[in-house]
C-alpha cells in the first residue's frame, strides 16, 4: 500500500518525471503543460499531505478533463504532437494514482517513453546528453525502488554504472543493427512548423524588413583549398518569369535535363551536409560538374533531390567556378527576355543614357553596374515598401534595397535592353569554422544575383549587389548578419572584453564542429550510410552482417565468461582487498597462503619465513583482524592497513 | 583483562599431565554450556579429567558407571513407597548433581542411554508426572569405549549430536608418563585441589562468552563450512543447524579463553575437529582426519 512506498522514492520519482517533462515545454501548448505541472505539484504536496490526494471520483473527473483538453487541442490522437501530449497527460494522471509498487514501475516506463519522444522534436547532441542524464535519474529511481536504499547518491551511482555498461552495447547495436527506415506515415510530419529558407518566388518590393535567421542550412567540407569568398555562390532556384513585381521559376524547365557546360580548371571537391529543408533543392557551388546520381539537374542548373527534404543528407560534389554554357534555344531566349509589358519611358531613357540597344551587351552590363556604383544607391536590409511598380520606384526614388532588389532591377534592365537575363537565388559566402575546417552556411547568407546570357560565353553571373556593397561580396563583411549572429564585437580589439569574446567565439566554433560531426555521424547514419560504412568494413549483405553480429556476440560472451570464470574472486570489501594484496605480495615472494589458513596462522608462518618483517606482519594482521572480525574499527584503520601493505617490502627468498 | 581461566588451566595441567589441548577443549565445552564425550580406551585418564574439572570448579560431582544391566531408574532415581507416610517418595538418582561422569556410556542398553541423554537435553527429569529440575550448572562428561571393543552399544547419531564435543585423550607422551609413574597418586592430588572457579563465577563467564563479537565475515566462513559439509560427497550427512550453533558457541568460548573479544577463523578451526568430527562420521576415531578436507578447502577469506 501507499504507506509502504517511501517518501524519498516518491521524491526521486517526481523529480525525475519533472526533469523529463521540462524540455517538452517548447513543443507542448501551455494549457497541457500547465495541466501537467498542476498535477505534478499536487502530487508533490501529496507526499507530505497524503490526505489532499484526489479520490477515485475526482481522479476520474481529472482524467475526463485531461482528455477534453487533449481533444480541444487536437481533435485526434495520431501524429507526433498528439501522441506526445497524450503520453504527458497520461503520465501526469498516473502520478496521482500511486497505490502500489507496480504503479511506480508503470510511471517509470511511461516516463521513459516521454523521454524518448523528445527525440522526435530535437536530436541535438545537447538534448541527447540531457536525455541520457534524465534516463540515469530514472534508472536511479528504479534502483531506489528495488534496493530500498536510503542513499540517493548511491542509487544514482548504480544507475550511472548500469548506463555506462550499456553504452558499448548500444554503440555496437547502433553501428551494426540494420537501420530501419521509418515508413512515411510514421515520420510525424508537422507541416505547421515553419522553416525559414529560400522560397519559390521572389517579391522584393513587398518586404520592408528582411529578418535574419541564424539557422544552419548546410555545411561544406572541402578536400583541398577553399575557394575565395567572391566565388562562393551556392546556386538555388532560378527565377525567369516576372509580372513586374513577383519573380517565379519557369515551370517548363523544371524537369528538363541540363546540357552540360564546358568546365575548366580549377575544380573544387567537397561534401555538403544539407540540413532538413522545406523544398527539395540542393545547393551546390556554381557550377556543379559532378554530383551524385540521385540528384537531378534541370536546364537551369538547379539541383533537386527526390525524396523527403525533411531529412538531413550528405552529398559529394565537384564544382568548377569557370564554365561556359552553350547556345540558347529560341524558347529559352523568349523566356529570358520576357517582360510583363512595355517598359516605361523613364526606364527606356535610362537604358538609352547608359548605352543600351547600341553597345555590346558586355559593355552595357558594366555601365549599369557603374550606374549602381556611382549614383546614390545604398544597400539596406530595411528598405521602404515598394508596392506598385517596384522596379521603377527602386531605380529612381528609393534607391536602397537588398540583393533581391538589385537582382530584380538589374535583370529587368537587361531584359528591356534585349539581353537574356534571369534572377538566381541561393546562398553566398559562408563562415569557415577553423576548428572543424568546414564552411557553415546559414539562412542569413541567402542571396540573389543575376545571370546574363552573352554571346560566346553563355550564361554569366553578374552580381549587382557587389557594385553597391562590394564588401558584402568580397570579404563577406555582412554587418547585419554578424549582428544577427552576435558575432560582432563593438569593443576595440585589444580590450580584455574583446579577447574574452574571442574566446567565446572559439568555443562556439568548437561546439559547431562537434555538432557537425554529431549530425554527420550519428543523426545522419541511415541505412544508406550504414550500408556504405559496413561495406568499408567488408560487410556486403545483411545476412553477412547478421553472421558478424552473432559471431561478435558469441566471441564477446565467451571472452567475458572466460574472464569471469578464470578471474579470482574479486570482492567489494576494501579490507579484504587490502589483505589480499598483502597475501599477493608474500605470494610473489614465494609464501602462498593456503585457502583454509586463517590470518593468525598465516602471520605465524610468514613471520617464520621473514623474521625481519615481524613487526609489519603483526601490524597488518592485527589491523586486518580488527577491521574484519572485531566489533569496532575506524576508517583510519583501513587507511593505515592499506598504507602498511603498500610499504611492505618482501624480498624473494 | 585478567583471564580467570588461566589459573584453572594451570592447576588442571598439573594433575593431568601432557594433555593441555584436551583440557582446554573440555573447559571450552563447559564454558559453551555443552556436554562432553570422551572416547578412548580405559585407563588413559578420562575419569581423572572429569574429577579434576569438578574439583576445580567446585561442583558436586557424581560418577555413574554404566553397565549393560543398568536401568533408567538407577540414573534418574525412583519413587519408593514410604510405609510411615504411606505414600511414594521420590529418591533422586545420581543425575541430580552438577557434574556427572557417565562412564562407559556405550556399555549400557539404549534404554538407559536415552534416559541420560534426555535429561541432558532438557535439564530436567520427569518421573511419574512430576518434573524435577536438575541443578545448574549441569555438565555431563560421558566416556565411551571405542566401538570395536566387546559388549558396546554404539550411540546413534542423533544421540551423539547432543554432545557439544567429542575428544580423544590418547596415551600420554613419554615424559608425561614418566612423571606420572614417579609422582604421587593422582587420587590424592585431586582430593587436595582448591576450587579455582566457583559456580557463580562460572555463570558470569558463561554470560561473557555470549557477548564475544561475531562479525559477518566470520559467519560467512562458518556458513561456508556448513555448506561444504552438506555438499562434500565423503560425508554421509552434513552439519545440522544445531551443529552450526554448537560450532559457533564453542568458537566463542575458545576466543574468550584466548582473551579475545571477537571470534577469529582460527577459533573455529581449533574447535572444529571436536565439534564436527563425531557428527560427520561417528565411527571414525580420528576427528582431525575427518575434518581435514574442511580445513584445507574452505577458504577463510
Amino acid at each position: 500500500m501507499l504507506a509502504s512506498i517511501e517518501k524519498n522514492i516518491l521524491l526521486f520519482l517526481l523529480i525525475s518525471v519533472g526533469l523529463i517533462a521540462l524540455p517538452h515545454i517548447y513543443h507542448i501548448p501551455a494549457s497541457i503543460f500547465g495541466f501537467f505541472v498542476l498535477l505534478l505539484t499536487w502530487r508533490f504536496i501529496g507526499i507530505w499531505k497524503p490526505s489532499c490526494l484526489p479520490g477515485k471520483l475526482l481522479l476520474f473527473l481529472l482524467t475526463v478533463g485531461g482528455l477534453v483538453l487533449l481533444y480541444s487541442q487536437h481533435q485526434g490522437l495520431f501524429g507526433r504532437d498528439a501522441g506526445t501530449r497524450l503520453f504527458m497527460t497520461a503520465l501526469a494522471l498516473k502520478l496521482l494514482e500511486i497505490r502500489q509498487e507496480r504503479d511506480l514501475y508503470l510511471i517509470v516506463f511511461l516516463a521513459f517513453i516521454v523521454a524518448a519522444s523528445q527525440f522526435l522534436y530535437e536530436q541535438s547532441i545537447a538534448m541527447a546528453g540531457y536525455i541520457l542524464f534524465v534516463c540515469c535519474v530514472l534508472l536511479g529511481t528504479l534502483v531506489a525502488i528495488n534496493s530500498r536504499r536510503q542513499n540517493t547518491l548511491n542509487a544514482l551511482k548504480t544507475s550511472a554504472v548500469i548506463l555506462a555498461q550499456a553504452l558499448p552495447l548500444a554503440i555496437v547495436l547502433f553501428v551494426f543493427f540494420p537501420r530501419v527506415e521509418a515508413p512515411r506515415w510514421m515520420l510525424f510530419e508537422d507541416k505547421s512548423r515553419a522553416k525559414t529558407g529560400l522560397s519559390d518566388s521572389m517579391e522584393p518590393g513587398s518586404i520592408s524588413d528582411l529578418g535574419f535567421s541564424d539557422e544552419l542550412v548546410f555545411r561544406v567540407r572541402f578536400q583541398g583549398p577553399i575557394p575565395p569568398n567572391a566565388q562562393r555562390y551556392w546556386r538555388g532556384p532560378v527565377f525567369s518569369v516576372t509580372d513586374g513585381k513577383r519573380w517565379t521559376a519557369a515551370k517548363r524547365y523544371t524537369y528538363t535535363a541540363a546540357a552540360e557546360p564546358d568546365f575548366s580548371e580549377p575544380a573544387y571537391r567537397y561534401t555538403l551536409l544539407l540540413e532538413p529543408q522545406n523544398n527539395n533543392w540542393v545547393f551546390a557551388l556554381e557550377m556543379a560538374g559532378d554530383f551524385p546520381p540521385q540528384l537531378h539537374m534541370n536546364s537551369e542548373y538547379l539541383l533537386t533531390r527526390s525524396g523527403n527534404p525533411d531529412k538531413r543528407a550528405e552529398y559529394p560534389f565537384t564544382s568548377y567556378p569557370s564554365y561556359r554554357t552553350g547556345e540558347l534555344s529560341g524558347h529559352k531566349l523568349r523566356t529570358n527576355t520576357q517582360l510583363p509589358g512595355p517598359a516605361s519611358q523613364k526606364i527606356t531613357s535610362l537604358i538609352k543614357r547608359l548605352g543600351g540597344f547600341d553597345t555590346r551587351p558586355e559593355q552595357f552590363v558594366d555601365r549599369v553596374l557603374q550606374h549602381f556604383n556611382r549614383e546614390n544607391f545604398s544597400y539596406t536590409l530595411t528598405p521602404p515598401l515598394m508596392e506598385d511598380n517596384p522596379i521603377e520606384t527602386f531605380l529612381f526614388e528609393t534607391r536602397s534595397g537588398f540583393c533581391s532588389h538589385y537582382a530584380a532591377a538589374f535583370t529587368y534592365l537587361m531584359r528591356v535592353a534585349n539581353i537574356p537575363a534571369r534572377v538566381v537565388t541561393g546562398y553566398h559566402g559562408g563562415v569557415l569554422n577553423p576548428v572543424g575546417n568546414f564552411l557553415e552556411i546559414r539562412q542569413a547568407d541567402a542571396h540573389a544575383w543575376t545571370e546574363v546570357w552573352l554571346e560566346n560565353r553563355g550564361w554569366v553571373r553578374v552580381d549587382p549587389t557587389a557594385a553597391v556593397a562590394p564588401e558584402r561580396i568580397e570579404q563577406n563583411v555582412n554587418i547585419e548578419q554578424q549582428i544577427a549572429s552576435r558575432n560582432i564585437s563593438f569593443f576595440s580589439a585589444d580590450s580584455e572584453l574583446a579577447r574574452q569574446l574571442d574566446w567565446l567565439k572559439q568555443a562556439r566554433q568548437l561546439w559547431s564542429s562537434v555538432d557537425y560531426n554529431w549530425q554527420r555521424w550519428v543523426i545522419n547514419y541511415h541505412s544508406a550510410n550504414q550500408t556504405q560504412f559496413l561495406a568499408s568494413l567488408g560487410i556486403e549483405s545483411l545476412k553477412q552482417m547478421l553472421y558478424w553480429l552473432v559471431g561478435l556476440g558469441a566471441l564477446f560472451t565467451s571472452i567475458l565468461s572466460w574472464l569471469l570464470l578464470s578471474r579470482k574472486e574479486k570482492t567489494a570489501d576494501k579490507v579484504l582487498r587490502c589483505y589480499r594484496r598483502f597475501c599477493a605480495r608474500l605470494g610473489k615472494a614465494g609464501l602462498k597462503r593456503n585457502a583454509g589458513e586463517g590470518p593468525l596462522d598465516f602471520a605465524k608462518r610468514s613471520k617464520k619465513a621473514y623474521p625481519k618483517q615481524t613487526e609489519a606482519i603483526d601490524e597488518i594482521t592485527g589491523l586486518f583482524i580488527k577491521l574484519r572480525y572485531q566489533k569496532e574499527s575506524s576508517q583510519a584503520d583501513l587507511s593505515r592497513l592499506s598504507e602498511r601493505v603498500d610499504q611492505l617490502k618482501i624480498r624473494r627468498r | 583483562m585478567q583471564n580467570p581461566i588461566a589459573p584453572l588451566l594451570e592447576s588442571a595441567n598439573r594433575s593431568i599431565l601432557g594433555k593441555q589441548h584436551q583440557i582446554r577443549l573440555a573447559l571450552c565445552c563447559l564454558l559453551a554450556r555443552g556436554h562432553l564425550l570422551i572416547e578412548d580406551i580405559p585407563g588413559v585418564g578420562k575419569t581423572t579429567l572429569a574429577h579434576t574439572l569438578a574439583k576445580l570448579l567446585g561442583l558436586n560431582y557424581q560418577r555413574i558407571q554404566f553397565t549393560s544391566d543398568i536401568l533408567p531408574a538407577d540414573i534418574i532415581g525412583a519413587s519408593i513407597f514410604d510405609p510411615e507416610e504411606r505414600s511414594f517418595k521420590f529418591h533422586p538418582g545420581p543425575i541430580f548433581n552438577q557434574m556427572i561422569l557417565a562412564d562407559e556410556i556405550n556399555r549400557s542398553t539404549p534404554k538407559a542411554q536415552s534416559a541420560l541423554l534426555e535429561a541432558m537435553e532438557e535439564q530436567q527429569v520427569t518421573v511419574e508426572g512430576k518434573t524435577y529440575h536438575l541443578p545448574s550448572p549441569f555438565f555431563v562428561i560421558a566416556t565411551q569405549n571405542p566401538a570395536h571393543q566387546i559388549g558396546t552399544f554404539p550411540l546413534p547419531e542423533s544421540q551423539l549430536d547432543r554432545f557439544l564435543m567429542r575428544i580423544e585423550l590418547g596415551y600420554p607422551n613419554r615424559n608425561a608418563e614418566r612423571e606420572l609413574l614417579r609422582g604421587q597418586s593422582r587420587y590424592h592430588l585431586i582430593e587436595n585441589l582448591q576450587t579455582e572457579l566457583p559456580p557463580e563465577q562460572l555463570k558470569n563467564i558463561q554470560q561473557l562468552v555470549n557477548t564475544v563479537h561475531v562479525s559477518s565475515a566470520l559467519l560467512d566462513y562458518l556458513q561456508n563450512i556448513i555448506t561444504f559439509t552438506r555438499e562434500f560427497p565423503d560425508y554421509p550427512c552434513g552439519l545440522s543447524p544445531r551443529a552450526g550453533l554448537s560450532l559457533l558457541n564453542a568458537a566463542k568460548a575458545w576466543a574468550f579463553m584466548d582473551s579475545r573479544d571477537a571470534v577469529l577463523p582460527e577459533d573455529v578451526q581449533a574447535v572444529l575437529p571436536s565439534v564436527a568430527g563425531h557428527r560427520l562420521r561417528s565411527a571414525s576415531q580420528d576427528s582431525g582426519a575427518v575434518v581435514a578436507p574442511i580445513l584445507e578447502r574452505v577458504n577463510v577469506l
